[in-house]
């Protein structure tokens, strides 16, 4: 699954640090996340779409 | 309760289990190192719950959930083995053939219950190794060592 997290991060000038402490969790999830490593869970995808005020769909993309 | 002195505590407990295994050894009392480790394990259990910083999420979850289910699929077949042929040997089967069975070299004297706890600690230390093992390899494929500039 393809996500656009760092490019949010960027226009919102966050940290992977900042963005983790801001969901509660890891910044070694969020990097893997970012990377392409891991997919979070549902809970995890909609906490960051409201986080940056967007849909789920800005954010990830899946890709078969 | 920083990251830090979660680590530095679990360290003098070990030390602390270390001491009263020696303690129960040499006074020969066992409950010493049997209450120490439920202490231990207590004082542990209730120190991590103190860490302030943000150690398990939900992929760290995931983590933990393979390698546990990897090591229980492993263990279990190794356990039963060792059981089916320790139930052999109880029931009257020699453990090794006779005409395959080295002369006895001089060892210490165990006992059952010294031999049988020999046996649940080497199993044991499997166990964790199998664990250690496999979360290594799940944390590695779940980008646990990655690293980023930032």
């Amino acid at each position: 699954m393809k996500n656009k997290i760092k490019v949010y991060r960027a226009m919102h000038d966050l940290t992977q640090e900042a963005l983790a402490n801001d969901l509660g969790v890891t910044r070694q999830t969020i990097l893997a996340i970012e990377k392409g490593k891991y997919d979070p869970s549902l809970e995890l995808a909609f906490r960051m779409a409201r986080y940056f005020n967007v849909t789920i769909e800005d954010i990830f993309e899946y890709g078969l | 309760m920083k990251r830090n002195t979660f680590y530095i505590i679990f360290g003098l407990v070990v030390l602390a289990e270390v001491l009263a295994f020696w303690l129960s050894v040499e006074l020969l009392t066992p409950l010493i190192i049997q209450v120490a480790f439920i202490l231990g394990v207590a004082i542990l259990y209730l120190a991590r719950r103190k860490i302030e910083d943000v150690i398990d999420d939900e992929r760290s979850v995931l983590i933990t959930q393979k390698a546990a289910m990897r090591t229980l699929e492993i263990f279990w077949v190794v356990f039963f083995t060792i059981s089916l042929g320790s139930a052999a040997w109880g029931l009257g089967a020699p453990m090794i053939p006779p005409h395959w069975r080295p002369e006895p070299p001089e060892t210490l004297n165990l006992g059952f219950l010294g031999r049988l706890g020999v046996m649940q600690m080497a199993l044991l230390g499997l166990m964790i190794l199998l664990y250690v093992g496999f979360r290594m390899y799940y944390a590695r494929q779940y980008g646990e060592w990655e690293d980023d500039e930032e």
